[in-house]
């Protein structure tokens, strides 16, 4: 206490002056109207300046959800897109059979991360973080925000893999857009990015630049999901179909977050299928 | 010792009214150049005794300050430079001091010499107006202002201090 006391003794002068300074800077502040606005002004700006950065932190913890959230919502603005665009495309069938708009075809997207994948290979599968328990089943098709990536193999309880397009398995029903030939797109086992469009009869008018899409004719992808620009073509001798290259138009070393395309007629048309060919 | 504490009273009033009657009332503005305001009322503080202790002379220059304050519609700016200068004066004084020391307790020109008194004033009275027109523009966006105001009414002001120093030389 004594030794406060003598502190406080010590110092009394810088006290005075401070607590004096402080009591002038209320007045000035309080009484003298350009002053107060300047006042105002900047603790503002101190005081939007912290906040600011305090929101910045925040945001860097939170990044995790956001994002999350964000791929949930692409998800389903792409699941609208799809379903639009396929119901859109059949509307005059529709308005000519009168079928109600509730029988239309549904696809559902089940947001996915990707945790492991091998691009260098010559069958190259993809893992995926998410599985049965978040309804990806074999036979699913996943795509990236830019276009098809693959087929889901095989799904485990919390895994998944996908044979993805860059496998000398995979094949793809494709056509061309806006001239409604189809065929299979084959990987040529060489280039991340050419690709072959095999079975399209060469009486089609295919031409040098047309872009490329899945057919829809699959359980695995609906329609008009993007594949990629025709570059080449020719026909082999004594064949009667086009060997056509396709250069995707994507990046497949690059995807991440994938979208699993869950088809809720799925099994109806499994059905159907099988037992045409019985 | 009564005689310092009347004198150092009767001058601090009579430097107020100086201030506030006659000096208030000059304008020396010449079209765009308004940068010389007068003020003489330092010297008063600066003249206060040596041994004066530190908290009550910071106090008196509070309250010689709040009073100029109240005549000039600006509360607490005046105050806040006085204060400020106040708690200053202790190490321009250590800063400035002859070679002997502080033998008398009365800081006038007439005790020591005329360079040291001049000094002194320039050192005090440059703080105080540094301080006066930082607060009164109160933010450093009006930099050029404030300095050039300092400046130019240091200048008026020390000659002012100067002049009444010849007229009345006082010995406390």
């Amino acid at each position: 206490m004594r030794n406060l006391l003598y502190l406080i003794f010590r110092y009394s002068a810088f006290l005075v002056f401070i607590l004096l300074e402080i009591f002038c800077l209320f007045l000035i502040t309080n009484y003298n109207k350009s002053q107060r606005e300047i006042w105002a002004h900047s603790s503002n700006l101190l005081s939007g300046n912290l906040n600011q950065r305090v929101q910045k932190l925040e945001d860097f913890f939170t990044l995790n959800a956001i994002n999350d959230s964000l791929i949930r919502e692409n998800a389903r603005l792409l699941e609208t897109i799809i379903n639009y665009r396929i119901q859109s495309d059949s509307e005059s069938f529709q308005a000519f059979e009168s079928i109600s708009q509730d029988s239309s075809i549904n696809y559902k997207l089940i947001p996915a991360k990707v945790c492991d994948k091998t691009i260098n290979l010559r069958n190259n599968f993809l893992t995926l973080c998410a599985g049965k328990s978040q309804g990806i089943l074999p036979g699913m098709g996943v795509i990236s925000k830019d276009g098809a990536v693959g087929i889901v193999r095989s799904s485990s309880e919390n895994f998944a893999t996908v044979l993805m397009l860059i496998n000398s398995q995979s094949r793809i029903s494709a056509m061309i857009k806006s001239k409604e030939y189809h065929g299979n797109l084959v990987w040529n086992s060489e280039e991340i990015r050419e690709f072959r469009m095999v079975d399209v009869p060469k009486h089609a008018d295919v031409a040098i630049g047309d872009t490329v899409v899945t057919s829809g004719y699959s359980i695995s992808f609906p329609k008009f999901i993007h594949l990629g620009v025709v570059r080449d073509l020719r026909i082999i001798g004594g064949s009667n179909n086009y060997d056509i290259k396709v250069e995707l138009g994507y990046d497949l070393a690059r995807i991440s977050n994938v979208y699993v395309i869950a088809f809720d007629k799925a099994d109806e048309k499994i059905e159907l299928i099988s037992a045409q060919d019985e | 010792m009564n005689k310092l504490v009347s004198r150092n009273i009767i001058r601090i009033i009579f430097v107020l009214l100086i201030q506030l009657i006659l000096l208030k009332r000059i304008n020396l503005t010449f079209g765009d150049f308004n940068y010389v305001h007068l003020s003489i009322y330092p010297v008063a503080l600066a003249l206060l005794p040596y041994k004066m202790p530190r908290p009550l002379l910071i106090i008196a220059a509070f309250a010689v300050g709040f009073i100029v304050d109240i005549f000039y519609n600006s509360l607490g700016v005046h105050a806040g430079a006085c204060t400020f200068v106040a708690f200053f004066r202790y190490y321009i004084l250590n800063f400035i001091a002859p070679r002997d020391g502080y033998k008398k307790d009365a800081l006038t020109a007439y005790e020591y010499n005329i360079t040291w008194f001049l000094s002194y004033m320039a050192m005090f009275l440059f703080l105080h107006q540094f301080m006066l027109y930082s607060l009164e523009a109160f933010s450093p966006v009006y930099m050029k202002e404030i300095i050039l105001r300092t400046i130019f009414s240091f200048i008026a002001s020390l000659f002012l201090i100067t002049i009444g120093k010849l007229i009345f030389n006082p010995k406390y």
